[in-house]
């Protein structure tokens, strides 16, 4: 039976993500779409019981849950969801599958949904995949940063005081050193740390 | 220049040809450079090899067989080719220990034979029902696996029907041992090291090694598409004669504490997989699995890396037999155009044909032998 007469925010969407951050992202997009019924599943364990009792017509799962060969043998059973199940709408949509799959997740979706009414979701959550790693991303970046300046800091605190030079100089000779060998000046800084922890 | 391949693989025991070609530079000598990726799930390796995330992939072998066909869930229907397997056999069926202590007990003396103790579980069941108890569960790690496959044969030899009398369910192998303790299921088919593991825990028993049902089973291969196959026929080729110089290189049981620091690298986290130690690698791949006669539990020798085209006939067989799909000719040949031994350069071959002193010998002793329709 096609479930054509339902509402677009009548739609159950479960949520199945390691990462509780990214998953309440998710949900708030979801939400302010106004999609209402939506089941968080953050825990591996009791996946399928929760899955069937919220009966969901859209399953977005992370791609990092092992849960998802679980969910497919599940859904080949066909035991826990009454409807078919298959990955994404159609086959025909490879740039669909492609793009979310390189954002990280992967969605189960009821058949007879219609394309149309799956694709906002689709888009939401790949959009909002995407959005996390970068600024995942971003994070680690100025993270290294932060440890960068950190160990060059006291790499230059160690040669001033091996070296008696002044703090300015002791920073010129590890720039020097780094570009002789071709490295970052926060990698000599490390190595200037570490042998300074061993002798 | 070398060429950088990217490569998806589940860490058990059986992904090490592919840490092996790489640790010990068999790839690189053909100057392929192997960027391992280690994933969570049979579906990622699928989609990820699929979409060309992946280059290739340590891949169940029905698993490959089934996105080619596009059965299952995957639905991208992407023909997908293997050039060399990664190995034969290396599961194992373990129970929960009160249901290891019932089937033997069931067994008044008589050897334990697969048969037997499928004959013991079948009264089990029986017993259960009668007193209205809970349906038994046993998991294994994917609905296309060689895993599913055995546990069936030997549920079938009893006269049980996995389909209606107990529960079949798949838990990823790092949540097997876990499953078990908390009695989530009775019991498993899965790859190592996870069977020991479970034993050592004192969680659970092995009852029967996989050799035990079907010698020489199929396991992983190395998978890849179809179409970049053809395109990179070069890059295949170098790929696969690096899988099987390591699979040289493993049977040698002087590089067994190499292979021990090498896959405990791999596994990096304790949590997904723990240490591998030499002792763990000599129990599977040295040690016959069952009696003096039998091969050990895992075989990861250059004889076991040969691809036949009996292999995909047998597994066509069990996937039809699992209710997965119709029996046809054409999907048959479509089955066993998975399996493509002609895109590698055969090293294996002559390695294995070193081995035995007649020509023909290393086929016989690689053929799959089910035991169980044997006469015991």
């Amino acid at each position: 039976m096609p479930e054509t007469s339902l509402h677009g925010e009548e739609l159950r969407i479960a949520v199945i993500d390691a990462n509780p951050i990214r998953a309440a992202i998710l949900e708030e997009g979801l939400r302010d779409a106004g999609y209402r019924h939506i089941l968080r599943v953050e825990d591996t364990s009791g996946v399928l019981e929760r899955i069937g009792a919220l009966a969901p017509d859209v399953i977005l799962i992370d791609l990092e849950s092992p849960s998802r060969d679980v969910l497919e043998q599940m859904f080949e059973m066909s035991r826990v969801v009454a409807r078919p199940v298959a990955m994404f709408v159609d086959r025909s949509d490879t740039a669909m599958i492609n793009a979310a799959i390189d954002a990280g997740v992967s969605a189960y979706i009821v058949d007879g949904l219609k394309r149309e009414r799956v694709k906002p979701i689709l888009d939401m959550t790949i959009g909002r995949f995407n959005a996390f790693a970068r600024l995942k991303e971003e994070l680690q970046f100025a993270k290294s940063q932060l440890e960068d300046r950190k160990s060059i800091d006291r790499a230059k605190i160690l040669v001033m005081k091996a070296k008696a030079i002044p703090e300015e100089q002791a920073y010129a000779l590890m720039r020097k050193v780094a570009m002789n060998e071709g490295r970052k000046i926060a990698d000599i800084a490390r190595a200037i740390i570490t042998a300074a922890e061993l002798l | 220049m070398s060429r950088t391949l990217r490569v998806g693989y589940i860490p058990l025991i059986d992904a090490a040809l592919l840490h092996v070609a790489k640790a010990k530079g068999f790839a690189e000598a053909r100057h392929l450079d192997l960027d391992l990726v280690r994933e969570t799930s049979w579906a990622n390796i699928r989609d990820k090899l699929s979409v060309g995330i992946f280059d290739a992939a340590h891949m169940l072998a029905p698993a490959a067989i089934a996105a080619t066909l596009g059965l299952g869930l995957g639905h991208l229907q992407v023909p997908l080719v293997a050039p060399v397997a990664l190995g034969l056999d290396g599961n194992a069926l373990t129970f929960s220990r009160p249901l290891y202590d019932a089937i033997v007990g069931r067994l008044d003396g008589a050897p334990l034979t697969p048969r037997a103790t499928a004959n013991a579980l079948a009264l089990i069941i029986a017993q259960r029902r009668a007193a209205a108890a809970s349906t038994l569960t046993l998991a294994h790690v994917f609905p296309f696996s060689s895993h599913h496959y055995q546990l069936r044969l030997w549920l079938k030899a009893g006269g049980i029907d996995p389909d209606v009398d107990l529960r079949l369910v798949v838990v990823p192998p790092p949540f097997m041992v876990q499953a078990l303790a908390s009695g989530h299921v009775d019991g498993f088919c899965v790859g190592a090291p996870w069977n020991t593991i479970a034993c050592d825990a004192e969680v659970g028993r092995i009852l029967h090694h996989g050799s035990a049902i079907v010698r020489n089973c199929p396991e992983k291969i190395l998978a890849l598409r179809a179409d970049f196959a053809e395109r990179e026929a070069e890059t295949v080729a170098g790929l696969a004669a690096a899988i099987q110089e390591a699979s040289g290189w493993c049977a040698a049981q002087g590089n067994r504490e190499e292979l021990a620091a090498i896959l405990t690298l791999a596994g990096s986290s304790p949590e997904d997989l723990p240490r591998i130690s030499p002792a763990l690698l000599g129990q599977l791949l040295d040690r016959p699995a069952d009696g003096p006669s039998s091969p050990p539990a895992l075989r990861l020798d250059p004889a076991a890396t040969r691809l036949r085209p009996s292999q995909a006939e047998w597994l066509f067989r069990q996937m039809a037999a699992a209710h997965q799909l119709g029996a046809s000719d054409e999907l048959e040949a479509r089955v066993r155009s998975v399996y493509r031994p002609d895109l590698g350069n055969d090293l294996g071959n002559d390695l294995a044909n070193n081995e035995g002193n007649e020509p023909g010998s290393a086929f016989e002793r690689d053929q799959i032998i089910e035991i169980l329709s044997e006469k015991d």
